[in-house]
């Protein structure tokens, strides 16, 4: 908690006198204070800046160097102060944290500077307060990836090391081909033939002379040999290429599955599909379409290319946003396009034949290309065509740029949400640590105080200090507080582990109930007064009588002193157990006439269940039993 | 029936309507205390001069304006009862050391509500308590303003505990006390009876010197 509120310590322990006319059980000893030094100045001499204050601020935090005897190492005698060679501006905010509680990041201080000093210290980054928390993780980050770009570049530019395999050696090599005069040869060959392979396959559409049949010929038809050959060289490198990189590969199903790899086979595989199809004239028109494939390789320059990388990444990030402008295009077009089908269906020679074919023209006239090859002759199709080519305008210009402004907002509001998420994830599980931390100090507290108060004197023979050191004089005094309130009101503290597996525990201790009995004594059982520990939960579970005899009613009861019963005197057969806490008060049968004497059983034995009421649950926790005890 | 009243008697003690509120935050972020000097401080309690001083010294640390209003005061003292809900024993508290009502509290109220508590002879203090549990401050501590002071101090203990808290637990404490104070049965009890009862009871009598070192 905060430092601050230590000082109200001695306050809320004085109010705890409140609680003592209450009371119903007595209260703890308090802790032995340890001597209790007069609260003095320390003075701490920075690199000769010097810093005073009280020692009890210090000790706030006792898991820091200052706090703890740690800082007895930089005592200087001759002039009775503290001097750290450190820095001192840095150091004002660290003290500052000891007085206010809050750790400070100061923007103009280099983070790893900060980060030193903190380390030196002994404070953990993670205290630091909400209003410089963003900050400090941001610049950390940044840091912590120019150390990576560094190392990376590190990493390519060192001279190959030797003992690097031949195939790894290739793999760089064909990665990053600055490593080796080789590797750039081949950068720049396979660059080159990946142009001369575009340039082919767009030089041999173009026309290139008569035949003798005044047809108008490609060039690639006069000169099919000639760009056969290219073709095939070209093909040939790109494989060759292509197998080199799968061998060298180091993890060959992860390069199969890459883009680069794809857009490799789909550049090489029609040469090879057509060669096995070249003969068969059937199939020619599809082989004609497999050509249309060879454009790919003009993608294979983006390993050439980090700009072209970086653009497919750019689309692929914002490849919902590009959906929606689809999707909402989408539904314009075939909203127009249905309206102007109907709309010209009654002009005569009119191109919209169908809805389909009324497509093309919304998507020219939205996009205000207006080629002209489609144009309504009714006026009424005008009016709706000019509201079509109106509204293209606004679907299509006015996303594209909030798509734009989109990107960027949801970009840096994502890494924003990404770092409050992992701060929130922190936090949380700080205050979760806090307060089960506080939970399991305070039962260690409780054992060690139970300890002290039984053998003393054997401990300090032993020399060894009962109080484990690393509780200090704050955290036993309010220990000893929150031990007063449970003895005020006669209940304890458990985490919340314990209590809700103690929960679980008690729906599994069924009842177990002679059959015979079972049905006479239902009728006294209903609304049994008890709540189980579930209570808060509001099941309440009615417990059924056994009219078992004696014997075995008192050795089950037996059992049950075994579970964690306290104090609670067995009497006898109407084992008034009441389900008042604090004191037993006998029942009388003539007080009380429903009362059903409960029989509980550790589950392993056979459990019958009663009737056909909820299953009765024993309250192992309850101080007295359930408890209605019955005269039947 | 019981449970209205004690809700009644929650809320006629609670601070006013939300624009009283923000009005009054207002000023209190203006306002600023100055506590009377030492020397007069030191002649009303039971304090040397350097326990006043730290005590000051931490006061102000928290409360830079030098008053503690009751949402500061509640947040403070719940920090000490991280497993249960402290504000409405806090908000009781806060009213036994506002003596004067005034809807802070300055430091001369807290560390003369202090001293009592752990300066004072054993009656002052179990006069304390007794104004403590006397929530209207009529001189009688009433059923249920005893089961009110006990919710709370029961709702302090929160969910977790064992055994667990039965919704009648603070009732159940409230009938003992009272069987044990009230001797004339007449369903009150009052300072006589409180401080005749406490002063028979050897538990209460040295629990009460249970905090003389506090500070």
């Amino acid at each position: 908690m905060a430092a601050g509120v230590a000082a109200w310590l001695p306050f809320a322990r004085a109010a705890a006198i409140g609680w003592m006319p209450v009371a119903s059980a007595p209260m703890p000893a308090p802790p032995r204070d340890k001597k209790r030094t007069q609260d003095g100045l320390i003075i701490l001499n920075v690199s000769g800046s010097r810093f005073q204050t009280w020692r009890n601020t210090l000790e706030r935090y006792p898991d820091t160097l200052l706090g703890s005897t740690e800082r007895d190492f930089f005592y200087h005698e001759e002039t009775n102060e503290y001097f750290f060679d450190r820095d001192p501006d840095i150091f004002r905010h660290i003290l500052n944290f000891y007085r206010t509680g809050k750790l400070h990041y100061p923007r103009h201080e280099c983070i790893s500077a900060y980060d030193e000093e903190l380390a030196f210290f002994g404070i953990i980054p993670e205290i630091i307060g909400d209003c410089c928390y963003e900050e400090y993780k941001d610049r950390r980050r940044e840091n912590a990836e120019r150390i990576q770009d560094d190392e990376d570049s590190n990493n390519n530019n060192d001279n190959v090391p030797l003992d690097l395999s031949f195939r790894e050696s290739m793999w760089r090599a064909f990665e990053n081909p600055h490593t080796s005069t080789m590797a750039l040869v081949f950068y720049y060959v396979t660059g080159f033939f990946i142009a001369v392979s575009v340039l082919a396959n767009v030089v041999e559409t173009v026309p290139c002379g008569k035949t003798q049949n005044r047809v108008e010929e490609s060039c690639g038809d006069r000169y099919s040999l000639a760009f056969f050959c290219l073709d095939t060289a070209c093909v040939m490198i790109f494989t060759v290429e292509y197998l080199l990189r799968l061998m060298v590969a180091p993890n060959r199903f992860k390069f199969v599955k890459s883009v680069m790899s794809v857009i490799d086979v789909v550049a090489i595989m029609p040469y090879y599909i057509g060669l096995v199809m070249a003969d068969n004239e059937d199939v020619s028109g599809a082989f004609v379409t497999l050509r249309v494939f060879r454009v790919f390789r003009i993608f294979k320059f983006s390993r050439h290319s980090a700009g072209l990388r970086i653009l497919g990444y750019t689309l692929k990030s914002c490849a919902s946003e590009l959906g929606f402008l689809l999707f909402s295009l989408t539904m314009a077009i075939i909203i127009f396009a249905t309206v102007m089908f109907y709309a010209e269906k009654g002009s005569s020679a009119s191109k919209f034949t169908s809805i389909p074919a009324a497509f093309w023209y919304t998507i020219v006239t939205m996009t205000t290309l207006g080629y002209g090859d489609m144009v309504p002759k009714t006026i009424v199709g005008k009016v709706f065509g000019s509201i079509c080519s109106l509204s293209g305008v606004l679907v299509i210009a006015l996303p594209v740029p909030v798509i734009v402004s989109n990107f960027s907002r949801i970009y840096h509001q994502s890494q924003r949400a990404d770092k409050r998420r992992a701060q929130k994830k922190t936090k949380l599980a700080r205050i979760h640590a806090k307060k089960s931390g506080g939970c399991s100090a305070y039962s260690q507290y409780k054992r060690n105080g139970l300890l002290a108060d039984a053998d003393e004197e054997a401990s300090k023979e032993a020399g060894q200090a009962l109080v484990s050191q690393a509780n200090p004089i704050f955290d036993t005094h309010h220990h000893h507080l929150l031990h007063c309130l449970e003895k005020t009101t006669n209940h304890e503290f458990v985490d919340e582990q314990t209590y809700n597996t103690s929960c679980l525990e008690v729906t599994m201790v069924k009842q177990t109930s002679r059959s015979s009995s079972i049905s006479s004594a239902t009728g006294g059982g209903g609304g049994g007064g008890l709540s189980s520990c579930c209570s808060r939960r509001n099941k309440r579970k009615s417990f059924t009588v056994a009219n078992a005899n004696m014997a075995s009613r008192r050795g089950s009861v037996q059992e049950l002193s075994t579970i964690q019963i306290r104090e609670r005197p067995v009497s006898n057969s109407r084992s008034s157990l009441n389900a008042k806490f604090g004191e037993t008060m006998p029942l009388n049968s003539s007080e009380q006439p429903y009362l059903t004497a409960a029989v509980i059983n550790r589950p392993n034995q056979p459990l019958t269940t009663p009737q056909g009421n909820d299953s009765a649950s024993t309250h192992d926790y309850l101080q007295s039993n359930i408890v209605r005890v019955s005269a039947l | 029936m019981k449970c209205c009243l004690v809700k009644w008697i929650i809320a006629s003690t609670a601070p006013q309507g939300p624009d009283d509120i923000s009005e009054s935050e207002l000023e209190m972020a203006t306002v600023r205390h100055q506590p009377e000097g030492l020397d007069q401080l030191q002649t009303q309690t039971k304090f040397t001069r350097k326990e006043l001083q730290s005590l000051y010294r931490g006061f102000k640390n928290e409360c830079p304006s030098g008053l503690v209003d009751e949402e500061t005061f509640k947040m403070i003292y719940s920090q000490f009862f991280p497993q249960g809900d402290a504000t409405t024993y806090a908000h009781f508290l806060f009213n036994a050391f506002d003596t004067d009502r005034s809807g802070s509290i300055r430091f001369e109220d807290f560390v003369i509500g202090l001293s009592v508590l752990l300066r004072g002879s054993v009656n002052e203090k179990l006069r304390w308590a007794f104004n403590l549990y006397d929530i209207n401050k009529d001189g009688y501590i009433t059923k249920e303003e005893m089961l009110a002071i006990m919710t709370s101090i029961y709702d302090m203990m929160g969910r977790y505990t064992t055994p667990s808290v039965k919704d009648d637990a603070p009732f159940e404490h409230v009938e003992k006390f009272f069987q044990k104070m009230d001797k004339n049965r007449d369903g009150v009890v009052t300072f006589d009876e409180f401080i005749e009862t406490c002063q028979k009871d050897d538990n209460i009598m040295s629990s009460m010197q249970l905090f003389e070192n506090v500070i």
